[in-house]
This record gives structure tokens, C-alpha cells and sequence, in this order.
């Protein structure tokens, strides 16, 4: 249970830990490193070159604009967790926060460690969808901005070239009316969750997301039930009507998985309008 | 080897360590401050909590070389902290110990906790503590004592330092959010590729053994059924069209190879044999390997049954059902089907690669690359593009 040899940098700037991931193959980038960390230990990430950018000040910005925040990707899932619903519009990011592992994993895992790392039942991901978020991307000479449902291709697969960093996470705000929810069902407080789901509807805008997390191809939509539910409130998300829409998002679910998802999906809806 | 300069317990400690070190391994093997105790070595069982920089992290996977400049405190560096002093009187009034192997990790979590969360109910200490395990006590007396020092005096105290006004957030310039943040742009829905099998009737395939997991896969080859049959009764052509795998040596009826499979941070390189049985004239398959990752502790065992049926003119369907079962620490972390995922996406690549060395136009190279992520990338966004053009089809 020892991690494999490899080398360690810390690079005092982002330039300098992107030249460190384009010249050397076999290069990771480390942050909060708290899935990162069990997988050397159980010798299943090998890296040749760890590069550890968790103590990037640049990077754990936190910065307001009217329409969205601007969360930087070195940010803990801690500090989010004690903002609460000081990020204004964005409130269902503390909760989501608070509901990662345990304490003294939100205190070094990163919300951009996480999307980066792209673990199908992790929070982030599934999260990030339903809210629209973008993520900010560092190229080699430019900054990009990829929707979160473009940047989760799949179970640890995301849109990220090898020289590339996430550099911010942008979480639009939504309206005071707007109504969250968000639900996962885990054998065990902050083990990965079997299923979850997440809701973020907003009337005023027309925003509606109802999304499926803990699926192996990523985070996994359900517009036509959102749109449903936007309009026709809870009373719309009968048992039967969120269990043919998860049927027809994931077909070849057998009958218990079906039921656990779709309660995942029901139960988040309900909360939305709790 | 690298240098690090660290305080633990207020003390400057300077090392030269093997960047692998981590800071527990540092903390008991070096400073044999062994209050900080190993479980499970990889982040599950809280019993190496520390504090860092004053907030609780799990010395287990934290490189003690990333902890350089930074201030550690152990178990052993509480003698004269005044809340640590009540919650181990209240350990020890509670009965919160039996073994003890949990306790320091326990006490460190539950310090932070009283910190954090005035008069916390036991509900919330349980949620809160969920991340330390402990095996003997049943957690009543733990969370008990836990309760008590959330809403004691000592804790009430040390939360009484003024709070550090609340940082106000700089603005920023309007960041471009992307086409979707404005509206309800759907996002691809459906997460199983296009090419699910259609519930061959492989009665040709056993039930599989209980706790092993199936997939099914077809795909479709634009040659006749016998040419097909050929290439994959045929080991070094499988192997140049399977990513990552490598011949060894093989026979008529066996074949030992080696397969790497890469994902995300994930290298797996499986080292396996497997015998094969065939059915000539109904052109079924059936093969029985194992493998085993010798780095990582996985191995997996499989049962594959292929059938090859003639598909429209000159053309073939392979129908192919796979049961296997994953064991090690590979297992640990393949959770939501992420190893069925795989499965799909090395026979998707496997079979566009059959097609294109069947069809000629394309060799695949003789010792193909590992299923890595721009194989992924790729195999996705046909997944995804499948969905699309299946979706506005339908």
C-alpha cells in the first residue's frame, strides 16, 4: 500500500507546471490529490512526474461577476462548504460541498481536481452539469471555456489535452426564485454514491436541468422531464412518468437499478420544491 | 530525493525524502511520532488524521513533500490544548475506546468537529464522523463524547477568537459562460452506446457464474461470415485489432498475451492466458481466460462466447457475450460500470479495427496502443454521435 517511485515538482507558476506536462511523458498534474493519492497507493496510477499545483494561489481565487462566479479550480470542496449560500444564485454549490467524503477530504480535495479527474459518481461533475457551469480552461498560449456537459466526455475521460489545466470553474447565477435539488444514495455517509441526481430549475430564465450522475458515461440529462417539471411543477414528476424517462435515458437498467435511479431523480425533484 | 522543511508539533524538521513518502510514513518511520495511526493506507478508515496548517487531513495520502513550509500537528502535539483535554476525559467517561487504534484519528476529527460546529446533535457528530471507522465500540460512546464537547465550555471558548471578517469576493470581468450556461441547451442524453445487443438468443451462452457480470456487444463487419470467422479464430490478428493487447505466445486452441489498459489516471497491464473452444460449422466461439495486474493486486477471470450470422449481402453480425469478474484493488475503484464501459469501448475499437484490417484500406500496427484517452475520446464521441443521429432518427 505504498505508492510506486516517481518524481515531484512544484512549480512556482502555471507556465511553468504546463512546460513540466508538455516535456515529460507520463506527467500528472496533483492537486487536492485525494483520489489521486489513493490510486498511487493502491499502484494504480503510475505517474513518472507528479506536478503539484495545490498551492497555486492563482488558482484559489474565488471572484464575483453580476451574471456568474468565478470559482478557481484550486478551491477546496472545504471552503466552498463553509461559504454556504454567500455564493449568491449558486447556493446549491455549498450544498453539494458539504456533501462530499468527509471533512478532512473537503479540506484538500478541489472542485477543478475533481472535474478534471471526471470519477463518474463524483459530485462535481454531475453538479456542474445541472448548473450550467463552464469550465475555464489554460491552453498552451490561450484560455478556453467548455460547457460542463462538453467537458465530461465519459468515466475518467474529459475533454483536456495533455498540456492543459483547468483554471476556473464559472457557476452562472440564477434567480431568486430559482429551485435546486440534488440527491444521492450511498452504502455508507461520503462513500461514492450508487446513483444521484440533480435539479436546478429557473423559471424566470427558462433553465431547466434535471441530470443523472453515477453513470459510466458521465453525467446523463433528462430535458424532456425538465421541461415537464418546469412547467407542471412537482405533482408533473409522478413515479411513473421520472421512471419512462431514466428508462429511455439508460436503457438495460434491470428493474432494481431503475427504481433506485429513478427514486434518485424523484427525490431530488422533491426537494427542489420542498 | 527531495529536501522539505516542515514544523510538526512546533518543531522545524528538516528531510531529504523519496517524493513517495507520504506524510504518515514520515510522521511514524522517521519522527516516530507513531500515535498516527495506518488502517487502510488509502483514505478510508481516518485513523491518520492530522492536522495541517490547523485543518484535518489523512497523512496517509498526502506526500510529505508537499507539506514543505507547512505546520503539522499530530496526536502527540495536544498535551496543553484545553479541548483536546476535555473531549479525552470525555473519551474516557464515555467509554469512546476499546482497542484504541481509531482514537487518535477519532479525537482529531472530533476536536475539529467541536471547533467547527457549536452544539452539533449527535445526528450531525454521526454524520460528521462517518469518516473515521471504528470497530469495536458501536460509536455510542464516541459520538457521545464527541456530543458533549461540541457544546461544552473549552470548545465555546476557543470559537470565541474573533472570526476573521469575512473576505468580500473580488470582482471579476463578466466571464464568457459558454452557449449553454444561457439557456436549456439539452446536454446528450442516454448513456449506453448505440450498438447494445439486441437479446441475441445465445443459448449457446451459460448463465453466468453468481457475482460475475455480463455485457453484451454486436457489431456489424463488412465481410462474409466466413472470412470473418477466419480472422478471429485467427490470435495474432485479434490481438493487432485488441488496444493495448500484446501476443505472447499462442497455439490452435490456447493463447497467453498481455492487455494494458489505461484510464483516466488508472494503468492496468493484465498478464493472462486463455483456451478457446470453437464450433466450426454454427461459427461459435468460446473462450476462457485469466488475467492478473501484478503492480495494482487485480486479476479477473472472463468467459466470452462469440457467434458470427451473415448480415445483408456479404455481410456479418458478431454477437459477443462476455461474463467476467473483477477482484483486487482494480474492483475498488471500477464503481457505476465503469469496467463494463471499458468492455464496450475495447470491443467497439476492437471492432472498427477488424473492419478496417478486413477491409484492407487500413493495417492496424502490429502492436496497437494501449486503450488510451484519445481511444476513449474517440470511442465516446461515436457513443455519443450514435445517440444523436439515433435520437433525431427516432
Amino acid at each position: 500500500m505504498k505508492a510506486p517511485a516517481f518524481d515531484y515538482v512544484r512549480p512556482a507558476s502555471l507556465d511553468e507546471a504546463q512546460a513540466l506536462l508538455a516535456g515529460s511523458d507520463g506527467a500528472k498534474l496533483l492537486a487536492g490529490g485525494q483520489s489521486l493519492g489513493p490510486m498511487l497507493n493502491l499502484r494504480l496510477a503510475r505517474p513518472a512526474l507528479l506536478v503539484d499545483i495545490s498551492r497555486l494561489d492563482v488558482l484559489t481565487e474565488i471572484g464575483e461577476a453580476p451574471e456568474a462566479w468565478r470559482i478557481g479550480a484550486g478551491v477546496t470542496h472545504a471552503r466552498l462548504e463553509d461559504l454556504g449560500d454567500r455564493l449568491a444564485g449558486a447556493a446549491m454549490v455549498g450544498t453539494v460541498a458539504r456533501g462530499i467524503a468527509y471533512r478532512s477530504v473537503r479540506t484538500r480535495g478541489t472542485i477543478g481536481g475533481s472535474i478534471a479527474h471526471a470519477d463518474p459518481a463524483a459530485d462535481w461533475p454531475l453538479a456542474l452539469v445541472a448548473l450550467g457551469a463552464s469550465i475555464e480552461i489554460r491552453t498552451h498560449d490561450d484560455t478556453r471555456v467548455q460547457p460542463a456537459e462538453r467537458f465530461v466526455r465519459a468515466a475518467f475521460t474529459t475533454d483536456l489535452a495533455a498540456d492543459e489545466i483547468v483554471n476556473a470553474v464559472v457557476v452562472p447565477k440564477r434567480s431568486a426564485q430559482a429551485r435546486t435539488g440534488y440527491f444521492k444514495f450511498c452504502r455508507k455517509a461520503g462513500e461514492y454514491p450508487l446513483v444521484s441526481a440533480a435539479v436546478v430549475l429557473d423559471r424566470p430564465s427558462g433553465f431547466a436541468r434535471i441530470v443523472m450522475g453515477a453513470l459510466p458515461s458521465g453525467p446523463t440529462a433528462l430535458p424532456d422531464l425538465a421541461e415537464t417539471v418546469l412547467t407542471g411543477g412537482a405533482a408533473a414528476a409522478t413515479e411513473t412518468i421520472v421512471e419512462t424517462a431514466v428508462a429511455a435515458a439508460v436503457p438495460g437498467l434491470d428493474p432494481v437499478a431503475l427504481r433506485m435511479r429513478a427514486s434518485a431523480v424523484r427525490r431530488a425533484i422533491l426537494q427542489a420544491y420542498a | 530525493m527531495t529536501h522539505v522543511t516542515l514544523t510538526v508539533n512546533g518543531e522545524t524538521i528538516a528531510a531529504d525524502l523519496a517524493p513517495r513518502t507520504s506524510l504518515a510514513d514520515l510522521l511514524r518511520e522517521r519522527l516516530r511520532l507513531t500515535g498516527t495511526h495506518l488502517g487502510c493506507e488509502h483514505g478510508i478508515c481516518g485513523a491518520c488524521t492530522v492536522l495541517i496548517d490547523d485543518a484535518p487531513a489523512r497523512a496517509c495520502i498526502v506526500l510529505a513533500v508537499s507539506c514543505d513550509g507547512q505546520a503539522v500537528r499530530t496526536i502527540e502535539g495536544f498535551d496543553d490544548d484545553p479541548v483536546m483535554a476535555e473531549l479525552r476525559s470525555a473519551f474516557s467517561r464515555e467509554h469512546a475506546l476499546q482497542c484504541g487504534f481509531c482514537t487518535p484519528g477519532m479525537l482529531i476529527a472530533g476536536r475539529d468537529l467541536a471547533l467547527r460546529l457549536p452544539d452539533a446533535a449527535p445526528e450531525t457528530v454521526r454524520h460528521e464522523l462517518s469518516g473515521n471507522l471504528c470497530r469495536c465500540t458501536g460509536y455510542a460512546g464516541i459520538v457521545r463524547a464527541v456530543t458533549s464537547v461540541a457544546a461544552g465550555e473549552a470548545a465555546a471558548r476557543a470559537r470565541s477568537a474573533p472570526p476573521a471578517a469575512p473576505p468580500a469576493f473580488p470582482a471579476v470581468a463578466a466571464p464568457a459562460v459558454g452557449a449553454s450556461a444561457a439557456g436549456a441547451t439539452p446536454v446528450p442524453s442516454s448513456a449506453v452506446s448505440a450498438s447494445t445487443a439486441v437479446a441475441p438468443d445465445l443459448a449457446d451462452a451459460p448463465a453466468p457464474p453468481a457475482g460475475w457480470t455480463r455485457f453484451e456487444e454486436t457489431f456489424s463487419i463488412a465481410r462474409p461470415p466466413a472470412t470473418v470467422w477466419a480472422a478471429l479464430c485467427d490470435f495474432p490478428m485479434v490481438a493487432s485489432c485488441v488496444p493495448g493487447a500484446e501476443l505472447i505466445e499462442h497455439g490452435a486452441d490456447h493463447v497467453r498475451g498481455r492487455l494494458v489498459v489505461a484510464v483516466g489516471p488508472i494503468k492496468a497491464a493484465f498478464a493472462g492466458s486463455a483456451k478457446i473452444v470453437r464450433d466450426e460449422t454454427r461459427r461459435i466461439g468460446r473462450v476462457q481466460g485469466a488475467g492478473s495486474d501484478k503492480a495494482s493486486g487485480s486479476r479477473s477471470r472472463a468467459e466470452a462466447t462469440f457467434r458470427v450470422e451473415p448480415e445483408s449481402r456479404d455481410g456479418s453480425r458478431v454477437v459477443l457475450v462476455v461474463d467476467y469478474v473483477l477482484q483486487g484493488t482494480l474492483a475498488q475503484v471500477s464503481r457505476s460500470g465503469v469496467a463494463q464501459e471499458i468492455g464496450r469501448r475495447l470491443v467497439a475499437t476492437f471492432a472498427a479495427n477488424l473492419d478496417a484490417a478486413l477491409a484492407g484500406d487500413t493495417a492496424p500496427a502490429r502492436t496497437p496502443a494501449a486503450l488510451d484517452a484519445k481511444a476513449l475520446l474517440w470511442a465516446s464521441l461515436k457513443a455519443w454521435l450514435g445517440r444523436l443521429l439515433g435520437r433525431s432518427r427516432g
